[in-house]
């Protein structure tokens, strides 16, 4: 190994470039740079104000925090489904002129007085949503023209009754503690914000309700065609949002008491500057309540900041209006360009080197033959993809396709077919249990077990999500290959935890240890995961002494053993570590040998790439995904092996004109059956001289 | 400096020098397979360039020449000492030969001539003008013409086109530096030589000046031969997006050719997928148990029909899963188009609309 290889392999090793694209694909990412911001934020005004994090302060910031953050929330709502809404300004005055009127004047009991408030920021609301929702009038039209007629109507309030008001002095506890009373040594306007925002939260992430605003700011039309009553969804949002924006008017009539005209003007754009701060998109689809609150909190600061600091508020509105236009543009940018980000950098290659490969030339147990020419195709064109074959003792044939069927192929003749079992998902390996249930890995979903009347069984499709994983690898993705244990437990692999069903090639170009091996336990129903971090672990097949189980790594050309019980229980050991090309499934053969599928070969182009990470991944991001250099899938071949190591003989097919790629065989009574993930069609192969009555499920299962 | 900069900047974001966009199949390159469909078939063994002469067709295929008998058999007429690197029809009757060693010599139903001693290497075309004068294309001063993957993937820039008037003993080099002289065709204006490692026509006027009249072409142009009216153009191999990002690596690629064999390089070739150790695309995987014609391929058959003006009017092709790869040479001669599939060692008579253009 030369210099530069091992500084490479020391680079790559320490280096986990594969958790960039992991973290950036997360959803919590949006909210990231907002919090950055907020640190950034606090720690400037900290630094120049004297006494910034002084208890008056921050108590005073928190109670002043407490109406605006609820206004934030208002307009997040409406944001959230996709639109906008101008007249939180307004109604919060209105709030507050209705709630002194109601208490001052009308000398209303308490719980009338917040009824009647909450109900006059409704019916803007309910007047909004109509309008947007159900008229279907432009949100922000229609909500600049609200802002100005709720304007107009506090400025008449205030006309007839600023004089009463100011000389009523409401007599009522409750009313004051609102106000200036806390709860805890909080502020009683925080709790309710907190409140609020915990409640916005278990409502948009939690409910049906929320998960339909979510879906209509998303996709309207997609919405709508799912049956999502979309203009109730969107007037109610408005309706939300008028209700909350009194209430927050409420608060602050019952902290200041004052009827002012100036009440809440502007108020809409630190509202908006604060959502969008936050990482609300203004396209909708995209909120939280966890971003309110983020983006209100940097706003209060920011403008109580300015005013300690003695500018005017000339200023204050300078310096939130380039605010506002600088959120507003990372976030079109932002969301516009991270998914091309993302894939460019989700796929990060790792150093790998593999041993020198065989030779397939004459004198080679690889050497290359014709013996695959005299197959018989079975079911030529009408079977799209059956990566895994078996047979049951009726010597039927089962297979699955892309579509997610489980197929029958009816013995003797094997003409006619019919679908066994609907499964959805991606049908891979397969293998019968005791009772004659067939055990499938389907990809995407899991692991399932059909039984011979036809119904289906979920046996698991969660494992234990390891420490420290940035992305979820606790659900299954991509199940693969199986086998079951004499006393029944299942062994199964998950090639990759990165990759989806229909990409699973590319997790070559990484090459890296995304796979495992679990446990499925039928007799207490755990599952758990039993070794991890291989190079797409893909093909399982049982030993013949019920201790251990071979399995293959696909993109490590490697085959190993491993021991789950007897003495040596938990060990690994390699059986054969240098293929000639990508092993896929292992399955067993009459003379106590094993069969191997080739699903394709090792290029000497891609085996040198393979050492170097960094030409893979420039080239990922370079070329079309097209145009990717691959490892040679086109070409495979069936061979047989023992517990040695040592290969007995390999069946090709040179030309590919039948099975290109293979990624499965199954021998049963004389005969070998091959199938190919991308094939259209069943190879059935006469085995001379094999035992014409073994099958798999007498040597699994013994005489019945 | 400025210009390093910026050098390095593309090559961080794959921009400018450093993409590997590709022009796309279209206009009179639109993708098609009329190379395949139609046209009648004669396998040759080791076929690489052709003439009409005398009323006959002749293929120059290795070191023997064969003339095609009626009765669609190839007869062997000549052996010669060195593998024939060009051939081209005389205009008094006859053909010139060039040999791998440096020969240039006639050959006729008179027989064969004197053959004339140069020291050029590497030659990839000739051309006989009127008056008997000679020009001829060397692909490179470094790699001999079966070595010009190698020439590609080291960007070679040694090609040069030489001058042997009908008195003179030894050729005139008339230009040099060229990125793979890969054909040359003589015209009014003086020659027009195809260019091939920068994928362009350029036109040398006799005053010396090179002027590019057919640029950024999708494939690598080869051997140019004229017709009444304009010319054809031979494309020996499809460029492709993985070959001109891997001309861009160069420490992949310097690796790639010292330690892997030439069969199996990722670079462009005759005719591809012959072996399963060649390299694999994306785009190339067989979907039940079909490769698609729009695969990525390293190997692709095209010719061009030029007007006289060098612009390009329509094309015959064969698709990355056809059977006529590796274009070497075609000429047209009493409304019949031959082409030399050297990837796919057949030699393709197509008449008609195929060599007129009118429909496509």
């Amino acid at each position: 190994m030369t210099l530069t290889d091992r500084l490479t392999r020391w680079r790559y090793h320490y280096v986990p470039d594969h958790l960039l694209g992991e973290i950036l694909s997360k959803r919590w990412i949006d909210n990231a740079v907002p919090v950055l911001f907020l640190g950034l934020t606090l720690s400037v005004f900290g630094a120049l104000i004297p006494g910034f994090f002084g208890a008056d302060n921050m108590s005073n910031l928190l109670r002043q925090w407490g109406e605006f953050g609820l206004v934030v929330l208002a307009l997040t709502i409406v944001m959230a489904a996709g639109g906008i809404d101008l007249s939180v300004g307004s109604t919060f005055a209105l709030g507050n002129i209705a709630a002194l009127a109601l208490i001052g004047v009308a000398d209303l009991p308490l719980p009338l007085v917040i009824a009647g408030t909450l109900a006059c920021g409704a019916l803007v609301g309910l007047i909004n949503g109509v309008l947007v929702g159900y008229l279907r009038l432009r949100a922000f039209l229609t909500t600049l023209v609200t802002l100005i007629i709720v304007r107009a109507l506090v400025d008449s309030i205030l006309l007839s009754y600023a004089v009463p008001i100011a000389a009523a002095f409401p007599d009522s506890e409750p009313w004051f503690f609102m106000g200036e009373g806390s709860l805890w040594g909080t502020p009683f306007s925080v709790v309710v914000a907190l409140i609020a925002a915990a409640g916005l939260h278990l409502v948009l992430t939690r409910t049906r309700a929320g998960w339909h605003v979510l879906a209509v700011g998303g996709s309207r039309r997609s919405a709508h065609n799912v049956g999502i009553p979309v203009r109730r969804v969107i007037c109610l949002t408005y309706v939300a949002s008028g209700t909350l924006a009194a209430g927050a008017g409420l608060l602050f009539a019952s902290r200041l008491g004052a009827a002012g005209a100036d009440i809440g003007v502007g108020m809409e754009i630190a509202a908006l500057t604060a959502a969008v701060l936050g990482g609300n998109s203004l396209g909708g689809g995209r909120s939280s309540a966890a971003k309110a609150v983020i983006g209100s909190v940097i706003v209060m600061i920011m403008v109580n900041s300015l005013v300690r600091m003695g500018l005017t508020s000339g200023a204050n509105s300078l310096l939130l209006g380039t605010v506002l236009l600088i959120a507003v543009a990372v976030d079109v940018r932002w969301m516009r360009n991270k998914h091309k980000f993302l894939s460019k950098v989700y796929v990060s290659p790792t150093w790998a080197d593999l041993p020198v490969a065989p030779p397939t030339s004459a004198g080679s147990p690889y050497a290359l033959n014709d013996r695959l020419a005299p197959v018989q195709s079975i079911g030529l064109g009408e079977i799209d993809g059956p990566e895994d074959v078996i047979l049951d003792a009726d010597d039927h044939i089962y297979v699955g396709n892309r579509i997610g069927d489980i197929i029958r192929f009816l013995a003797p003749d094997y003409t006619r077919q019919e679908v066994f079992a609907h499964v959805g998902g991606r049908p891979l390996g397969m293998a019968f249990d005791s009772n004659g249930g067939l055990v499938v890995c389907i990809g995407g979903m899991g692991l399932y077990r059909i039984d011979k009347d036809r119904s289906i069984h979920k046996l698991t499709d969660e494992t234990r999500r390891s420490l420290f994983s940035v992305i979820d690898d606790s659900r299954l993705r991509l199940a693969d290959d199986l086998d079951i244990a004499p006393d029944g437990r299942v062994f199964f692999s998950e090639a990759t935890v990165r990759y989806e069903m229909h990409e699973w090639p590319v997790d070559c170009l990484e090459s890296r240890g995304n796979g495992r091996i679990i446990c499925y336990d039928p007799r207490d129903g755990s599952t758990r995961t039993v070794l991890k971090n291989l190079v797409f672990p893909n093909g399982i097949c049982m030993c013949h002494d019920g201790q251990s189980f071979l399995f293959a790594e696909t993109w490590a050309c490697r085959i190993s053993r491993y021991y789950y019980d007897g003495p040596k229980a938990g060990r690994t050991e390699v059986v054969i570590a240098d293929l000639p090309g990508y092993p896929d499934n292992i399955n067993r053969a009459s003379d106590g040998r094993y069969w191997l599928a080739l699903v394709g070969m090792r290029t000497p182009a891609f085996d040198l790439g393979l050492k170097m990470p960094g030409f893979r991944r420039r080239m990922v991001r370079r070329v079309a995904p097209d145009e990717w250099l691959f490892p040679n899938i086109n070409t495979g071949c069936v061979l047989r092996f023992d517990e040695a190591g040592e290969v007995h003989e390999t069946l090709w097919d040179r030309r590919g004109e039948n099975h290109p790629m293979i990624t499965s065989m199954r021998e049963h009574k004389g005969h070998l059956y091959i199938g190919g993930i991308s094939n259209n069609r069943v190879g059935r192969l006469p085995l001379p001289g094999a035992d014409p009555d073994w099958t798999g499920m007498t040597s699994y299962w013994g005489q019945k | 400096m400025i210009a390093a900069i910026r050098c390095s900047l593309d090559s961080f974001f794959g921009r400018g020098e450093a993409a590997v966009t590709l022009p796309p199949l279209d206009g009179a390159l639109r993708a098609n397979r009329r190379l395949d469909d139609e046209g009648l078939r004669r396998p040759l063994p080791g076929v690489t360039a052709l003439a009409v002469a005398e009323g006959g067709l002749y293929a120059a295929a290795e070191r023997s020449l064969h003339r095609l008998h009626p009765d669609h058999s190839w007869q062997k007429v000549a052996e010669f000492e060195a593998e024939i690197a060009a051939l081209s029809q005389a205009p008094s009757g006859g053909m010139v030969l060039a040999l791998s060693d440096g020969q240039i010599l006639t050959y006729g139903l008179a027989g064969t001539g004197v053959p004339r001693r140069s020291a050029l290497r590497g030659i990839t075309d000739l051309a006989v003008t009127e008056d008997g004068t000679l020009w001829i294309t060397c692909g490179s001063d470094r790699h001999g013409a079966e070595d010009w993957q190698r020439d590609l993937m080291l960007r070679g820039a040694g090609g040069s086109l030489w001058r042997l008037a009908a008195a003179e003993a030894q050729p005139q080099q008339i230009a040099g530096g060229l990125a793979w002289a890969g054909g040359v065709m003589a015209c009014r204006e003086g020659v027009i030589l195809s260019e091939s490692w920068r994928h362009r026509l350029l036109r040398l006027s006799p005053g010396g000046a090179r002027e590019v009249v057919l640029g950024d072409l999708p494939a690598y142009p080869g051997r140019l031969s004229a017709t009444g009216d304009g010319a054809w153009l031979s494309m020996f191999a499809p460029r492709s997006q993985l070959v001109e990002f891997v001309l861009r690596e160069p420490a992949y690629c310097h690796r790639m050719l010292t330690e892997v064999a030439r069969d199996y390089w990722i670079a462009p070739r005759m005719r591809s997928g012959q072996s399963f150790y060649e390299a694999l695309q994306n785009g190339a995987v067989k979907q039940l148990g079909l490769l698609k014609p729009w695969a990525p391929s390293m190997s692709a058959g095209i010719v061009l029909r030029l007007d006289a003006g060098a612009q390009p009017l329509f094309s015959l092709q064969s698709r990355a899963d056809g059977r006529s790869h590796g274009v070497t040479h075609a000429v047209e001669a009493d409304g019949f188009l031959h082409v030399a599939a050297a990837g796919d060692e057949v030699v393709i008579t197509l008449s008609g609309d195929a060599v007129k253009g009118d429909a496509a």
